[in-house]
């Protein structure tokens, strides 16, 4: 075990960890937000509302992100005249781009789904109070179904971000230097190959473990007032 | 007592906690061949708990247990918790002891004919067809042998108890046990399966059932414990503690139930 | 659009080395999954805190980084291990056998999981019954609580499939011909990226809805006998 290799790779493995938090947490940000949006779509009536929404989910979540990153990725360089026309061309051809793009629209789509079942989950007496006091749209949602909402599809949505954390690691396939596109490199030079990548998955373990350590933490916070015994 | 009459089972002393709360304090019983005794008492009182440490579903905290002759052997594990010294002495003696459960407990896997046949056949390695015959034969005892086939989901609940009732009786057990068998059954439905239970009085079969069914238990007892708190408050004859019970408790627990 | 200039048998024979890889993982993942949930549920500490470590582990690590690890890591780690004790041994491990064996190991530590939870499932009235009739605890975990725990697992075990199904793309990385691989070759050849991978993505959608229907047929075989609420 070479661990003189590690300890060299450090400062390298510590921006590839900056750059895999970076990118995960942007996506997660707009891919919350995106999410939000697409899950109350998707319980809406109406047909050319919630079947876009469906397809969108339908497909990123029935193919393999690896498969949505390339054609993100690789694939729009096949509409490169199209795209440089209307000026979107210097976007998608970085990979950083792309990268957060797709992870973004992956995990919206996973998302959405796990904030649906959390909308469903709403005990509908309480919605129906709100509705007789004559609340409705917009409001109605942010002040009664999405808070509830959240609070039951939390759980299920610690673990989407952590599936997103990992799946971060894809990135080091075009190119960019996460943690895993730094062990790649270092690993072909140094032949190192186990010391490095057990370094790398020791890092991801630290992270996962944080990451789930945070949100229960919030978790704990947003469900305190439905604890049986007052405190 | 008849003392001509074997020892089916005797308990004695028998104490059970859970945790911090003493469900048992202490109840002794001895039941002999052809005996029908019933448990009575309020939830709470401990009837199911002492029915399950008879054939230890629960181990009792301190006391002793004998099936026929045999001595059940118990100890204290590292934990502080009672377990069965040989669980192959246990299990044999279970083949002796059938059970009749409050919720039925058929397995729900199985059609009524393969619930009643799947002990006999696997536990005692009785011949399939054998027990096959005898299984229908059980069924048409009960009532249900038209039902054989289906599945325990498609029968009403006195129709899966009078199941459970045949399934018991297929392990030719020298002692039947009931758990409140009629507790979980809409009120229509109790009448068919007390019949059934009388019947297999009739037959002279050695029982004990915890219940709430007092017009029953004064029928067909030949002896009734009335349980409290778990302590045995009072005992007799159907006629004595129907009658003029000397606890008050006793009495006054008959008097709400009226 | 969707002119794939003869490469459409490429794609196709990836998609059968896709499915192939899939079953394999599979069946390797509900081995594991199965020993490890039976040993979360046994009385054995040190059997108990094994498979805890190995779910723990397995399911914070990224799959690429496992897969990476295993097919480049490991020839390395036999020979120093071998070298050690004095063999020499050379290792090639191929892409097919590296790629499922790291697959089925990873989600092994998810079908834990769902075995765990379906084994609980099983109401404890069931397995009274069967144990105040003198069965033994193995009939009737063998004869009670197995054949009951396969209609809690199906739901489990069928989302592990196709989360499962679409991580063999990685498998790509160690140069396995599978679908995302040939879609990749093709890719190169015909110089039309999107057109090859946005085929492959609606080959996978085709496994993901087979792998639906196929999940909907076993849960209802399973619940046999089951009155749906």
């Amino acid at each position: 075990m070479d661990i003189s290799v590690i300890i060299e790779s450090l400062p390298d493995f510590f921006k590839g960890t900056v750059l895999t938090i970076q990118l995960t947490a942007i996506s997660v940000a707009i891919g919350f937000c995106l999410a939000i949006l697409l899950s109350i779509m998707r319980v809406s009536k109406n047909p050319f509302v919630w079947m876009p929404v469906y397809g969108f989910n339908f497909y990123f979540r029935g193919t393999p992100l690896l498969v949505q990153l390339f054609l993100i990725y690789y694939g729009s360089g096949q509409f490169q005249d199209f795209l440089s026309t209307v000026g979107l061309w210097q976007y998608f051809r970085e990979a950083y781009f792309c990268a957060v793009l797709t992870l973004t629209l992956n995990t919206a789509a996973y998302a959405s789904e796990i904030f649906r079942g959390g909308i469903q989950g709403v005990s509908f007496g309480e919605v129906e109070a709100a509705r007789a006091c004559g609340m409705s749209g917009v409001k109605l949602y942010r002040r009664i179904i999405m808070p509830a909402a959240l609070r039951i599809a939390w759980p299920a949505y610690t673990n989407e971000v952590v599936f997103l954390l990992q799946a971060s690691s894809l990135v080091s396939i075009i190119t960019l230097m996460d943690i895993t596109g730094v062990a790649r490199v270092e690993a072909a030079q140094t032949f190192a190959f186990y010391e490095l990548f057990l370094f790398a998955a020791f890092i991801y373990l630290v992270l996962v473990y944080g990451v789930i350590f945070l949100f229960r933490k919030v978790e704990q916070r947003i469900t305190a007032h439905l604890v049986h015994e007052a405190k | 007592m008849d003392q001509s009459r074997k020892v089916s089972v005797r308990a004695e002393n028998i104490y059970k906690k859970f945790g911090n709360l003493e469900v048992l304090k202490g109840i002794s019983l001895e039941a002999r061949e052809g005996d029908v005794i019933s448990l009575i008492g309020s939830s709470g009182s401990g009837k199911s708990t002492f029915l399950r440490c008879i054939n230890l579903l629960e181990a009792p905290t301190s006391g002793d247990i004998y099936v026929g002759e045999e001595h059940i052997k118990l100890k204290k594990n590292r934990l502080g918790k009672t377990v069965a010294v040989d669980r192959k002495q246990v299990d044999r003696i279970r083949t002796k002891l059938a059970m009749v459960f409050q919720h039925f407990n058929l397995w729900s896997h199985m059609t009524v004919l393969e619930n009643v046949v799947e002990a006999p056949v696997h536990v005692l390695k009785k011949e399939k067809k054998a027990a096959k015959d005898a299984a229908m034969a059980l069924l048409e005892k009960v009532g249900i042998a038209d039902r054989h086939h289906y599945f325990p989901a498609q029968l009403s609940g006195g129709q899966q108890q009078r199941a459970a009732i045949a399934r018991a009786l297929a392990m030719e057990p020298d002692l039947l046990l009931f758990d409140e068998p009629t507790s979980a059954l809409d009120p229509e439905l109790v009448g068919e399966v007390l019949k059934v239970m009388k019947d297999l009085v009739k037959e002279g079969r050695t029982m004990i059932m915890a219940t709430h069914e007092m017009g029953f238990a004064r029928e067909v007892s030949s002896h009734v414990v009335f349980l409290d708190q778990g302590i045995a408050e009072d005992e007799g004859s159907p006629e004595y503690i129907f009658g003029k019970p000397q606890s008050a408790r006793c009495r006054l627990f008959l008097s709400n139930l009226i | 659009m969707f002119n794939l200039e003869g490469y459409g048998h490429l794609l196709l024979e990836g998609a059968k080395l896709t499915i192939l890889v899939g079953l394999f993982s599979m069946v390797i993942a509900l081995a594991l999954g199965m020993v490890a949930a039976l040993c979360k549920l046994s009385k054995i500490w040190i059997l108990d805190f094994g498979a805890g470590v190995y779910t723990t582990v397995v399911r914070g690590v990224p799959e690429l980084v496992l897969i990476l690890l295993v097919y480049y890591g490991g020839p390395t780690l036999i020979q120093d291990a071998s070298g050690f004790f004095g063999y020499d041994v050379y290792v090639d491990l191929n892409p097919f056998v590296a790629g499922s064996m790291t697959i089925g190991f990873i989600y092994g530590a998810f079908a834990t999981e769902v075995f765990r939870g379906a084994f609980m499932a099983v109401s404890r009235g069931q397995i009274e019954a069967a144990r105040a009739c003198g069965m033994g605890s193995v009939m009737a975990f063998r004869r009670i609580q197995l054949p009951q725990m396969w209609r809690f697992a199906i739901p489990g075990l069928g989302n592990i499939w196709m989360v499962l199904i679409k991580a063999t793309a990685l498998i790509s990385v160690i140069q396995l011909p599978e679908l995302m691989r040939n879609a990749d070759v093709a890719a190169r050849a015909i110089r039309k990226p999107f057109t090859c991978y946005f085929v492959a993505s609606l080959l996978y959608l085709l496994i993901t809805i087979l792998s639906l229907v196929f999940q909907q047929w076993a849960e209802k075989r399973a619940s046999r006998g089951v009155r749906r609420e």
